[in-house]
């Protein structure tokens, strides 16, 4: 928790600091004439960067809770097969390529970017949530039925509760995925912590390179750390969750 | 109160409840026996409707259960399983409120109603309303289990097998919290089991199920002197039916009137010749005596006349 929180306020520094720190980038690259990238500021290419695989987690959350859900009802068990090899699929293309491919029908911008995090992220999210519907005893189930709860109070009051801290796992997962994975929009126009990578490759300027390269990447650095932080105690609670009732 | 009428269920090939017809009268207490995988469970699931009958109909109070809709009919069913199924993120309290708060009682009623309902399965309901089902021993979960299918009050209980998985001092406990239970509320009992003996202390009428068809049916005593073959035989145990079938009889009804003697063991007048037979072993008399109580003047039980062949 203190080296996350060390971490997260050494990076936020960092990126105040960038923009003041000529002299270094100057001494790194003396043949660049522009080495400070100033273009834009580094906190709103962040807060860029996280709205866009905040809402990518989202939307990936909804499609993967929606297929986890249908898959594992009476009516839908004979799709699961299908629906996890989709996602599996969706997740086996590379975000890069999925942009490219995006590209010509949706233009550049933030939309084939959204679209190619979405495709990443969303079977982490089905996975778990899968894995955690599946593991309500049947007994619980059934006494559930058996006084008289319909399908859908069943699914809102008994299972999706008693699923959560696996969903909330597979949900992290996604998330750091995400943060991860967006830098690669830059390539669409989409601004994000990659912007100064592209923009500094077109130009021949490694200066903005470097210093993108080593924000994206401390960024998922965070992001993993955070994702280990919460996954730790989740477990335990999950446990005294789905223990078995007796 | 229940009437199956000519009820199949076939899963594929295989036939799990053949052309059973079978009535449970109301305010009884009728036990399904039988090994596992004979359709106990498939037979009983079908007057809740969490199965449906291949063929044949199930009533309930004279209408049949198909055409009613299933959600509000177990409403109407308490319904008592052998894992239990607590849920697990609810309160002891929430859990026994599942049903009330389903019909939309009132919040004070509920509350009223789970202490009742504690109070009558034998729970200190300041001690155990708040706790979570993994606080709970397993008697003490299915004692919960039991106040859940009776919190609505319902006329009718479904239990499958919800002893069997407890060990056997726990299991005596429960069995007389419900015979307790029932003779406070005249529910209409349905009660599987595969325990024999469970099924002798419970059972007003037995019905014994192989392979899917109803082998047998009346009370514990007309069973036991007709098993001399076939399934009923086997299912109760052919080395053991003698000592099952003094179960079924009153000690009182061998007693010679004689005055009963001071010094010989006392035997409860309503005790039953199993009883008379643990008293003679426990105390090592061949003689017992049974004090007057109610029509019954008192008399003497001699060994002699417990294993003479009747
Ligand atoms: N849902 C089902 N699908 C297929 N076979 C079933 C199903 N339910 C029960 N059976 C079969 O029907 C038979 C009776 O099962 P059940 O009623 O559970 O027996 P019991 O409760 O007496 O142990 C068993 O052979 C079982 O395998
Ligand atoms: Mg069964």
């Amino acid at each position: 928790m203190i080296l996350l929180l060390g971490n997260l306020l050494l990076f936020l520094v960092a990126l105040a600091a960038a923009p003041r720190l000529g002299w270094l980038w100057q001494a790194l690259f003396p043949g660049i004439s522009r080495p400070v990238w100033d273009s834009q500021s580094w906190f709103a290419l962040l807060a860029e960067h996280l709205m866009l695989a905040l809402g990518a987690t989202l939307i990936a959350a909804l499609i993967g809770l929606s297929a986890a859900i249908l898959a594992t009802r009476p009516a839908g068990r004979a799709l699961r097969p299908l629906l996890d090899s989709m996602f599996s699929l969706a997740q086996a293309v590379p975000p890069i390529a999925a942009i490219a491919l995006a590209l010509p029908l949706m233009g550049f911008g933030a939309a084939p970017t959204l679209l190619a995090l979405v495709l990443y992220a969303a079977l982490p999210v089905m996975r778990s949530a899968v894995a955690g519907l599946d593991a309500v005893p049947a007994a619980v189930l059934d006494a559930a039925r058996g006084t008289g709860m319909g399908p859908g109070r069943i699914l809102a009051q008994i299972e999706l509760p008693l699923a959560l801290p696996v969903i909330q796992a597979g949900l992290r997962v996604a998330l750091v995925l995400a943060i991860a994975t967006t830098a690669v929009g830059a390539v669409a126009g989409a601004r994000c912590l990659g912007t100064p990578i592209v923009t500094g490759l077109a130009n021949g300027n490694l200066s903005w390179v470097l210093q993108g390269a080593v924000f994206t990447a401390w960024l998922a650095v965070i992001a993993d750390q955070a994702l280990r932080l919460g996954l730790d105690p989740e477990r335990r609670r999950s446990n005294g969750r789905l223990a078995p009732a007796r | 109160m229940i009437r199956f009428e000519g009820v199949s269920r076939r899963y594929g090939e295989q036939v799990a409840v053949d052309r059973v017809t079978l009535e449970v009268p109301r305010g009884s207490i009728c036990v399904l026996l039988g090994e596992s995988g004979s359709g106990k469970s498939t037979l009983m699931r079908m007057v809740n409707r969490l199965v449906e009958p291949s063929a044949g109909r199930v009533l309930v109070d004279g209408r049949d259960v198909a055409g009613a809709e299933p959600e509000a009919l177990r409403r109407g069913i308490g319904y008592v399983i052998q894992s239990v199924g607590l849920f697990p993120h609810w309160r002891v309290g929430d859990n026994i409120a599942t049903v009330p708060r389903l019909l939309g009682w009132d919040a004070a009623r509920v509350a009223r109603r789970v202490d009742v309902l504690l109070d009558l399965v034998g729970l200190d309901a300041a001690l155990f309303r708040d706790r979570f089902p993994h606080e709970l021993s397993g008697g003490q979960a299915q004692r919960v289990g039991l106040a859940r299918a009776l919190a609505a009050d319902p006329p009718l209980l479904l239990m499958d097998e919800p002893f069997s998985a407890l060990d056997p001092g726990t299991r005596r406990g429960l069995q007389s919290a419900l015979r307790e239970i029932h003779a406070e509320t005249g529910k209409t009992i349905l009660f599987v089991t595969h325990d024999v003996e469970e099924a002798l202390t419970l059972a007003d009428t037995l019905a014994v199920l192989d392979q899917g068809r109803l082998v047998a049916q009346g009370s514990s005593a007309s069973l036991l002197q007709e098993a001399e073959k076939g399934p009923v035989r086997r299912i109760f145990g052919k080395e053991s039916l003698a000592f099952h079938r003094l179960a079924t009889l009153p000690a009182s009804s061998l007693a010679r009137p004689e005055d009963a003697r001071q010094d010989l063991p006392m035997l409860p007048a309503d005790a039953s010749l199993k009883q008379a037979l643990m008293l003679m072993l426990a105390e090592g008399s061949a003689c017992l005596a049974i004090p007057a109580e109610g029509a019954f003047p008192g008399g003497t039980l001699h060994w002699a006349d417990l294993v003479a062949p009747r």
